[in-house]
């Protein structure tokens, strides 16, 4: 065991059991997996991605690119779960990953030995030929054996919620800076969010031993965090990191809810993802620490100096019995400094610098061996036990050692403060990038700034806000300042390859070392961001977080340029890995998205309806009944009860708009091609309208009621983006026509009642409208009252029958539906679905949305003549460019098998008979198919070039993907009834 | 008052909505809906018991408890002229969101702020919850009491987001 005897954020009252790769271990409340496991003297967690080389803990934060584990087992098993930020929980279960039989004798470490082949880029040079096996062979092979975690592929028990916050100061992180800062506009009485990924704040605080305003750190942390807490303009978020800022002042964020816990409460979300809209934020992530590059500076007991730091003052562990301390900066003494009270054996100091800080003094006076200008060459043991270092003077010296605290000084965390494409601006004082032009309205401060001291941390928090107040116009100025000890922060990196005989990492997760980098020079990728892709340095979950720096000068070096020549990469969300659960929230499964039922929806499940998709519609499809072999089966049914009784259809979810107003009549003239403005009260019309590229858009029926209300109708699928089209063309387009528009969709239910039955249906069922065909003719439509409600009566048909529509507001419609089919008992009324719909409508030949593609113009579907000459129209212009008027388009046909019993499919294309059947020869293709109770045939609906000239011609319908080449007849596309004596009955 | 949050349907109501006819004399609108001026982002109640809401320019969502079937009708015929009237008697569905925690659980659903500050009494705005549309209001009474319309096809989803927001809300406490 290596927990200290006393001291620690932990709670000993209450030891916590948990087992990592099936052995049992204890911890304590307040741990996390890492630590828990470092107290206990596991070093070895895992194997790396693509040489399998042992791994341990590096870090202490979510930073982390080696302690990657599988937390939790069954459906909740999630891979790559960093051990550093895993809050240890009672019964807690980890395994490692990536290691086959077992961790600790891995078969594919032999990686290491064939890693001259597995150098950066190996794949793209290694399984080059054939090419036909890279997706079946190569990249399996290469995906299983390099891959990390699995996943448990069962469905995530879990929930996850979504929520929403404003506020007009966001505080990203809860270190020092972020608490002066929040804590400052808290006082001045704007509205805070404090957001900080830890569970409990003060950042950096908690890893060491300093004083503020002469009051001990953990002390001031408290009484700040205590009075954030209790003030109603503040909202304090932990285990919340913000991953990503997006346009408007956005901030994405995930609140790990229970992720501590065994599993959620019932009804608890694992996790919920905000949406924060913040006036400004402050970026107080502070600084991530950098490795140094030696060989084999991967080895488990190689850790950052900064988290040795932290494993001894947060978690009271000794991640080591005999420590070396390598360090290029100021803060690796201070851990020097920690480990030696900590009662740690501390082999020796070894400073790549010349010049030493003034705390050097005291280890030195402590009897600690101090080596300046010297450099570690590798580190050595599976888990570390020695470490080889040449000294100023060029000697080679050995140190017993199973802990390595290594500091090659600190990075500013900026990574959501490169989001937005703000690019990183070159500290040649700190030797790092610092953000330059940030994303609008975030400020970095303290650390995250580059001001790597306490008392800089402590003074940007007060007076980043007073500046953010000020411009702002909100809130009252500071009250306090915030006095901390002055301390040695310099560091000057070691910017240079390894000078060991083994491998040297500079991207951990991805196994990339100082060679690969240079390699990427030396084949051409000397641009920062054609070595990460080359390399794929910085690619892994951890983003580059350690690494990314170190590569670039490295790359800088290797190509004779200065680092701010290089640059470095840009970021993106998300900054730390988020579970696409969070993004989907409550909207999973049948939920995905909403679902919009009409009016009789639950009527239509009592009848056994199937339901097929229309959009967000749940439209019923057909109605079953006991005994039908199929669905063909039912739809020719109801198929056939239309044409020879009656039926009823469900059409409520066609697009509705009323169109108001003195100019409602030109608007409409102006957006379809014919004519509207001479149809008269009391009768529908077809209209057509085009794109302004002069293609079809959508058609529909438009009824007028009054001289300044229309009733126009639309496709289901189209129904929103007509809308926009009016809302365009009167906003825009035509500002001074007094017309109003409102989608009216949700309104009405509606009801098409077709079949030679149907007027004997209606009559029964209003027998005050005179129903005859002199009184009510095709095309007829008027309003009257049902049970006191408005209704609206249209003599319309898409089936080809006798048939009309009968509309009521939509929450009666059910009603209105019941007493039809309650009229309609005596005739056999049958109700028929979208699919019998679709049967009668290619039989009629009219087109629909598989015509109505947008890429057919009214001419191609046979409506050339609607286009009236006597009046401007949108699309008029285009519509009749050349091109588009050439009769060798493909124009609507009908086709029908010649052998009657042969099945023909929609998408199959059309060749002349003997040609061979290739895109050259192509004639157009089929768009509709139905097989037609009335033909007793299939049939379909196809554009064929010269279409209605070659009525009467055989050819060939062409489908390969079904397999079939079925000899066809070229026809009339109207197959029932062409003369439309029916409609007109 | 309820402890957490409660969304009850609100039936019966007459709802139309309302555009301005080009040019039409605003102070006359509102004199004819019974109201001093038609609001914008607002919802004002009428002496008539009518709430008027604004939603867009020159458009407004009307609503009238104990609406007679032809309410809509009846409104169209007293603004004829100076507005165009549609009737969504049946195309909206009406909520009434109440409870201590209404507004937690609305801010859950709406990226709009709901801050007393920013969406108090009287406040209404058009937004999106759950990938729905809605209009959302806040009533003019003492305790803070959401009203909103969404597309009545909605209902269903509607519904299954507020429990299961709701069922989540709950928990964390």
């Amino acid at each position: 065991m290596s927990r200290l005897s006393q001291g620690g954020l932990i709670d000993r009252s209450s030891p916590l059991s948990f087992s990592f790769d099936g052995k049992t271990y204890s911890g304590y409340a307040g741990d996390t997996l890492a630590s828990a496991l470092l107290a206990n003297g596991v070093k070895l967690v895992g194997r790396s991605f693509k040489y399998h080389r042992p791994r341990g803990i590096l870090t202490a934060g979510s930073e982390e690119p080696s302690a990657l584990v599988t937390l939790r087992t069954g459906a909740r098993a999630e891979p790559n779960i960093r051990a550093t930020t895993t809050e240890l929980y009672d019964g807690l279960s980890a395994i490692s990953q990536n290691r086959w039989p077992s961790l600790s004798f891995d078969l594919m470490s032999i990686n290491q030995l064939a890693a001259p082949l597995l150098a950066a880029g190996f794949y793209y040079k290694t399984f080059m030929w054939p090419a036909k096996l890279w997706e079946k062979l190569y990249e399996p092979v290469i995906r299983r054996a390099a891959g990390l975690g699995a996943l448990s592929m069962q469905p995530d028990p879990d929930s996850y919620d979504q929520n929403h916050a404003f506020c007009d100061l966001l505080v990203i992180g809860a270190g020092p800076a972020g608490l002066a800062a929040a804590l400052t506009a808290a006082r001045s009485g704007i509205r805070v969010i404090l957001a900080e990924e830890d569970r409990l704040v003060g950042g950096r605080l908690m890893s060491g031993t300093q004083t503020i305003n002469g009051e001990r750190a953990g002390e001031w942390t408290a009484r700040i965090f205590a009075e954030l807490r209790d003030m109603p303009n503040v909202k304090m978020l932990a285990r919340t990191s913000i991953f990503g800022a997006y346009d408007g002042h956005i901030y994405g964020a995930i609140e790990r809810v229970a992720d501590h816990l065994p599993e959620p409460a019932p009804g608890q979300p694992r996790q919920c993802l905000w949406k924060i809209a913040a006036r400004r934020a402050l970026l107080a992530t502070g600084a991530i620490e950098r490795p140094l590059t030696f060989g084999s500076n991967d080895r488990p007991g190689v850790m950052m100096a900064g988290a040795v730091s932290t494993y001894l003052h947060r978690y009271a562990v000794a991640p080591g019995t005999h420590a070396l301390v390598y360090t290029a900066s100021d803060s690796g003494w201070e851990t020097a400094a920690h480990l030696l009270s900590a009662g740690v054996d501390l082999a020796a100091v070894v400073d790549t610098r010349d010049t030493l800080p003034a705390a050097s003094a005291a280890l030195a006076r402590a009897g600690v061996e101090i080596l300046a200008n010297a450099r570690v060459l590798d580190a050595k043991g599976k888990a570390l036990r020695r470490v080889v270092v040449r000294n100023a003077q060029g000697r080679t010296r050995t140190f017993d050692a199973d802990l390595l605290a290594m500091s090659g000084g600190w990075s500013p965390a900026i990574g959501l403060g490169s989001n937005l494409g703000a690019r990183p601006v070159w500290s040649e004082e700190i030797q790092a990038f610092v953000p330059g032009k940030m994303p609008p309205g975030m400020i970095a401060i303290g650390a995250a700034a580059g001001r790597f001291s306490l008392r800089e941390a402590l003074e940007d928090g007060v007076k980043s806000v007073d500046s953010i107040t000020d411009e702002l116009g909100v809130g009252g100025r500071a009250s306090e300042t915030f006095i901390a000890d002055e301390e040695d922060v310099a560091a000057t990196p070691l910017w240079a390859p390894s000078e060991g005989k083994t491998k040297a990492f500079v991207d951990f997760q991805h196994d990339v070392t100082d060679r690969d980098v240079a390699l990427a020079a030396r084949e051409g990728f000397v641009s920062v961001e054609h070595m990460k892709r080359y390399t794929t340095l910085g690619m892994a979950t951890d983003q580059g977080k350690l690494g990314q720096l170190t590569a670039n000068a490295l790359l800088a070096q290797a190509t004779d340029r200065a680092i701010p020549n290089v640059g470095t990469i840009l970021s993106r969300p998300p900054y730390v890995p988020v579970a696409i659960g969070a993004f989907a929230g409550h909207h999973r499964g049948d939920h995905f998205r909403p679902e919009r039922h009409t009016a009789s929806h639950q009527w239509a499940i009592g009848q056994g309806a199937t339901f097929a998709d229309a959009g967000l519609w749940k439209r019923a499809q057909w109605f079953s009944r006991p005994g039908e072999r199929d669905w063909l089966e039912t739809v020719t049914r109801e198929v056939k009860a239309t044409r020879s009784g009656v039926g009823i259809c469900d059409v409520s979810t066609l697009g509705k708009i009323d169109v108001h107003g003195p100019d409602a009549a030109k608007l409409l003239d102006r957006l379809y091609v014919n004519m509207f403005s001479t149809l008269p009260v009391g009768k529908a019309r077809y209209g057509l309208m085009l794109r302004e590229d002069g293609f079809v858009f959508d058609d529909g029926t438009t009824t007028r009621f009054a001289e300044d209300y229309f009733f126009m109708t639309t496709t289901t699928a189209n129904a929103a983006r007509v809308m926009q089209h009016i809302d365009y063309a009167r906003q825009v387009l035509w500002p001074d026509l007094d017309v109003q528009a409102t989608s009216v969709t949700e309104q009405w239910a509606t009801y098409a009642v077709a079949g030679p039955q149907s007027r004997a249906v209606l009559q029964k069922m209003l027998p005050d409208i005179d129903l005859s065909n002199e009184a009510f003719p095709y095309m007829a439509a008027c309003k009257f009252t049902w049970r006191g409600l408005p209704a609206r009566l249209y003599r319309l048909s898409f089936s080809g029958e006798l048939a009309y529509e009968v509309s009521v507001p939509a929450h009666q419609g059910e009603a209105l539906l019941r007493e039809l089919f309650a009229a309609g008992g005596e005739f056999d009324i049958t109700p028929y679905g979208t699919e019998a719909l679709g049967v009668m409508r290619i039989e009629k030949g009219h087109p629909a949305g598989n015509e109505l593609s947008g890429q057919t113009t009214a001419f191609d579907l046979g409506m050339g003549r609607l286009l009236s000459r006597k009046k401007d129209f949108i699309g008029r212009v285009m519509a009749n460019r050349e091109a588009l008027l050439d009769p060798a388009r493909p124009q609507l046909v009908g086709i029908r098998p010649v052998d009657i019993g042969q099945r023909i499919g929609a998408g199959a294309h059309l060749i002349n008979a003997g040609a061979a059947p290739v895109a050259a020869n192509d004639q157009g293709n089929v768009s509709s198919v139905a097989y037609s109770p009335s033909e007793a045939s299939w049939i379909g609906l196809a554009l064929l070039r010269n279409g209605p000239e070659r009525h009467g011609e055989r050819l060939f319908a062409y489908d390969p993907v079904r397999g079939r080449n079925t000899e066809v007849q070229v026809c009339n596309p109207v197959f029932v009834d062409p003369e439309g004596v029916r409609v007109r009955g | 008052m309820v402890e957490g949050a409660e969304l009850v349907p609100m039936l019966g109501m007459g709802i139309a909505a309302v555009m301005a006819r080009r040019g039409a004399d605003m102070t006359h609108l509102a004199a004819l809906l019974g109201i001093s001026a038609m609001p914008v982002a607002r919802a004002l109640k009428a002496g008539s018991g009518e709430i008027i809401i604004g939603t867009g320019p020159e458009m407004w969502l009307v609503i009238s408890p104990d609406a007679a079937p032809d309410w809509g009708e009846s409104l169209a015929e007293r603004l004829a002229g100076v507005a165009s009237v549609s009737d969504q008697s049946g195309g909206y569905a009406l909520y009434s969101l109440r409870g201590a925690k209404a507004r937690q659980l609305l801010q859950k659903g709406a990226f709009i702020d709901l801050h007393p500050d920013a969406f108090g009494r009287g406040s209404a705005a058009t937004t999106v919850i759950a990938h729905a549309g809605v209009i959302l209001w806040q009533t003019e009474e003492e305790a803070p009491a959401f009203e909103l319309a969404l597309f009545r096809s909605f209902q269903a989803s509607l519904e299954h987001w507020f429990t299961v927001a709701l069922a989540a809300m709950a928990a964390a406490d």
